[in-house]
């Protein structure tokens, strides 16, 4: 299936004069499972940012599933079935851990009769059930009703992917969802992931654990200096010239 | 009950509903420093309809209420393009606007003052009174309520996850009128009589005090404030200057120590799941 | 000619409005924190002023004494609220931390004089009941002259002292970014004091220069004082120290020229929907300038 469900063409950001994404076009496959790399400062999470509607696009076109999001006000992408979680976490602090999922279900239940249902006065309510199930899934039901600002870090950051997924999105979006993670949440994240890839939705995840990148992705683009500077299979990008210079400075990339 | 306690219960009542017209838009981020004002248009009104109109107490609350939410509505179009400190000044000036307006029109008597017919005694003003903290909690329990807090927390993230911030920061600070107009016609029928002097500066900084230290996480926040600011200044039996003083120092305090309230999120998790005999948090919203 | 009369007391009232202007306005220019608690500070200064001269002491000094107890009022609150601003979740509740204990302390110092000295407004001796220089028709008292070149004097101080000297720096530095401000060595628990420390000299002498003036002083003078100052300190836009002169200088001519015009109490209705209005439109005050620091709490 080649089928695109994300298309980035010639996508261009700059903040007062300095021009963080210059031109960076890559095409996501449905289904796929992309990562998008690049040293630190490359603009990966502008694109995100440009992507869910947070930074407004300079030049460019964003295209969801044949659907033109690039002027879509942030609030309505979400219908359109792009998700993300976020690097530094950004949970609401005073909900707790249910609450948190269950605000990823927003964008299913707008209407006012689910507005105004007392989700806290039934507790057996399907939109609490699929939450707890969601955190089950995940293996976090045992925090389910704590408040997050109490939550370990480890714990906290899989519980933004389990709210990333609740609005059933097309296009799930995750910065760097394992930085922080000991050996066993980050395998636990890669169960969850690729759960959720089988299920159909398609993955763009940026990271710097390369190793977590090989075990889940196949498909690799690198970012450097807000440029696009390759994109590929993951097997093949650390050969790669000008990958190797990006992050290892031009003196080591002739001595491999 | 005695006379003396009948009147304390009924000011608890009032100090009740305006602490829930000052704490909903305070659980979706907004912070009111002029509840006084909103209070005043609904114990005008309900006073005017009751005394000039002729209206029995049945229709006057109601009324009321849906015309100080009418002008809540209106001015939350140009207050909440404010944030922060200039939404205090926002809410603040608003008040003083109002207090300039109710002094000068003779219609309502002025500096004098305006009586108002119809008497409620506890036997109205409790059951409303416990109306507007069911409905709160109501209000709470909702996937509103839910995303009112989430815009509190994160306007921004709400937002990318499809809530209408908007429609929810509007529809809080209307709420909040509506109620304080419930709170502003309970003190006209106390009264039965109606001084813009009552509704001033030191009334709207004691209601958003008492919000914030009975904390704005959950809908039990306003009632144990409002519990806390009436009923501890009767178990001190000192002057009246003393108990603000007592007020003035907790709130210092609180802020340094428990800046959340007394209330927390937390703390109701771990009461319920005490309460029901769980072990751990287990799923529950 | 009588216009001409009253536009002088305006501005006379204006200049002593202006010092407690320029006291938010720093407040929340340097701390991002509304500091409800200047008005009380405003009236400590005249109301232990006037204390002190029921004890016996001559009235320069209790003068003197009023401003040195309304700066240790400030450090006070300094002690209690500031220093414990710990920003955890950066939402809005948390933000108002600051205003909320200012608010408390409002209430205590406001009830404890209520208590030590009564509600009763009083009368402090001041000696220069009759000193006036005549202009014309128009009569002008010297030592509300004085005060109002005293409060221009002292607030252009205040602004070269933030211009040019370390201390001045170091502040500017905080309200910009605390956090690169404590790398670079500044330390900010010996700063933040100072602006308290500056804080409750100015309420404090706007105070005491009120007291000399006017003469009348209550437990109550400082709420009159701090709608003004608010309303000055909010025209000149929120951090804005010569915004706060000119709005403080702005709204003690509104007043005294819509008193004369209309009377007293319909005053409020303009004056607060024109703060409205530029709060809403153009926080930024009448005059435009860039706020130092975030400007949120």
């Amino acid at each position: 299936m080649t089928e695109k469900i994300l298309n980035i063409d010639m996508l261009s950001k700059s903040f007062s004069g300095l021009r963080v994404v210059e031109e960076v076009s890559f095409d996501i496959t449905k289904g796929s499972r992309t990562a998008l790399i690049g040293p630190n400062g490359a603009g990966k999470t502008t694109v995100f940012n440009l992507i869910s509607g947070i930074y407004t696009v300079d030049d460019g076109q964003i295209t969801l599933d044949g659907i033109d999001i690039t002027d879509m006000p942030e609030r309505q992408r979400v219908n359109c079935g792009v998700s993300r979680s976020f690097q530094n976490i950004r949970l609401m602090p005073h909900l707790s851990a249910i609450e948190n999922v269950m605000l990823g279900q927003h964008s299913r239940a707008r209407s006012v009769g689910h507005l105004m249902f007392p989700l806290g006065w039934v507790p057996g309510n399907r939109w609490a059930r699929r939450a707890a199930e969601a955190l089950g899934e995940a293996g976090l039901d045992t925090h389910a009703g704590e408040v997050v600002a109490n939550l370990p870090y480890g714990v906290q950051k899989r519980i933004e992917v389990v709210r990333a997924l609740m609005p059933e999105p097309k296009v799930l979006m995750l910065d760097e969802p394992a930085a922080g993670l000991n050996e066993k949440e980050t395998e636990e994240l890669q169960i969850l992931l690729e759960k959720a890839s089988e299920q159909g939705v398609t993955l763009l995840v940026v990271e710097h654990d390369m190793q977590f990148v090989r075990n889940l992705c196949d498909h690799v683009v690198v970012l450097n200096f807000g440029k696009k500077i390759f994109e590929g299979a993951p097997s093949v990008v650390n050969r790669d010239a000008a990958v190797r210079e990006a992050y290892l400075g031009t003196d080591y990339v002739d001595a491999a | 009950m005695s006379g003396y306690w009948a009147g304390i219960l009924a000011i608890l009542c009032f100090n009740i509903v305006v602490a829930y017209s000052v704490f909903l838009p305070a659980a979706s981020g907004q912070l009111n420093l002029g509840a006084a004002g909103f209070v005043a248009i609904g114990a005008y009104t309900s006073g005017y309809l009751s005394t000039d109109v002729g209206l029995a107490m049945w229709l006057t609350i109601p009324l009321a209420a849906l015309v100080t939410g009418a002008v809540a509505f209106l001015m939350s179009f140009p207050i909440l393009r404010t944030r922060g400190v200039y939404m205090v000044l926002a809410t603040f000036a608003f008040a003083e606007i109002v207090q300039g307006v109710y002094i000068n029109l003779e219609v309502f008597g002025a500096a004098a003052g305006y009586p108002v017919d119809a008497y409620a005694g506890l036997g109205v003003i409790a059951p409303v009174a416990l109306g507007v903290v069911v409905v709160s909690f109501f209000i709470m329990s909702t996937r509103f309520g839910l995303s009112m807090r989430a815009v509190h927390d994160d306007e921004r993230v709400a937002a990318l996850f499809g809530v209408n911030v908007r429609m929810t920061q509007v529809t809080a600070f209307t709420l909040g009128g509506l109620v304080a107009g419930i709170g502003g016609a309970i003190w006209a029928h106390q009264f039965n009589y109606v001084e813009i002097q009552n509704f001033n500066v030191m009334l709207s900084i004691f209601v958003l005090l008492y919000v914030l230290i009975g904390g704005t996480q959950t809908a039990f926040g306003p009632l144990v404030g409002a519990l806390f600011f009436t009923l501890v200044p009767e178990v001190l039996r000192v002057s009246n200057d003393w108990r603000f003083v007592f007020f003035g120092v907790m709130i210092v305090m609180m802020m340094v120590l428990r800046p959340e309230g007394i209330v927390t999120r937390t703390m109701t998790e771990r009461v319920t799941a005490l309460l029901t005999f769980r072990r751990g948090t287990a799923a529950k919203p | 000619m009588l216009i001409l009369q009253q536009l002088i007391s305006g501005l006379m009232i204006g200049g002593i409005y202006v010092m407690v202007a320029v006291a938010f306005t720093l407040t929340i220019g340097m701390l991002n924190f509304l500091n409800f608690t200047i008005p009380a500070l405003f009236m400590l200064a005249g109301m232990s002023a006037w204390g002190l001269t029921t004890l016996g002491i001559h009235w320069a000094a209790a003068l003197l004494g009023g401003v040195v107890i309304a700066t240790l009022a400030s450090l006070i609150v300094e002690r209690f609220t500031y220093r414990y601003m710990r920003v955890r979740y950066g939402d809005a509740t948390e933000h108002a931390l600051p205003l909320v204990s200012s608010l408390g302390f409002l209430i205590v110092f406001e009830h404890l004089v209520l208590i030590a000295l009564g509600s009763d407004p009083q009368r402090f001796p001041t000696p220069f009941t009759s000193s006036d220089v005549h202009i014309g028709p128009l009569i002008i008292g010297i030592p509300q002259l004085v005060s109002l070149f005293l409060s221009l004097v002292i607030v252009y101080g205040l602004s070269q002292m933030l211009k040019h000297s370390r201390v001045g720096r170091a502040l500017r530095s905080i309200a910009e970014n605390p956090d690169a401000s404590t790398l670079m060595g500044v330390n900010v628990n010996y700063i933040v004091p100072v602006v308290f420390i500056i804080t409750g000299v100015m309420a404090g002498l706007a105070g005491m220069l009120f007291t000399v003036n006017y003469g009348d002083v209550s437990a109550y003078m400082g709420d009159n004082v701090a709608t003004k100052a608010i309303a000055g300190m909010v025209i000149g836009g929120l951090g804005n120290i010569w915004g706060a002169i000119a709005g403080g200088l702005i709204v003690g001519l509104t007043e005294v020229m819509a008193i004369h015009f209309f009377g007293a109490d319909i005053v409020k209705i303009p004056i607060w929907g024109l703060l409205l209005l530029i709060l809403v439109i153009r926080p930024t005050g009448l005059f435009g300038h860039t706020t130092i620091g975030k400007g949120k709490f």
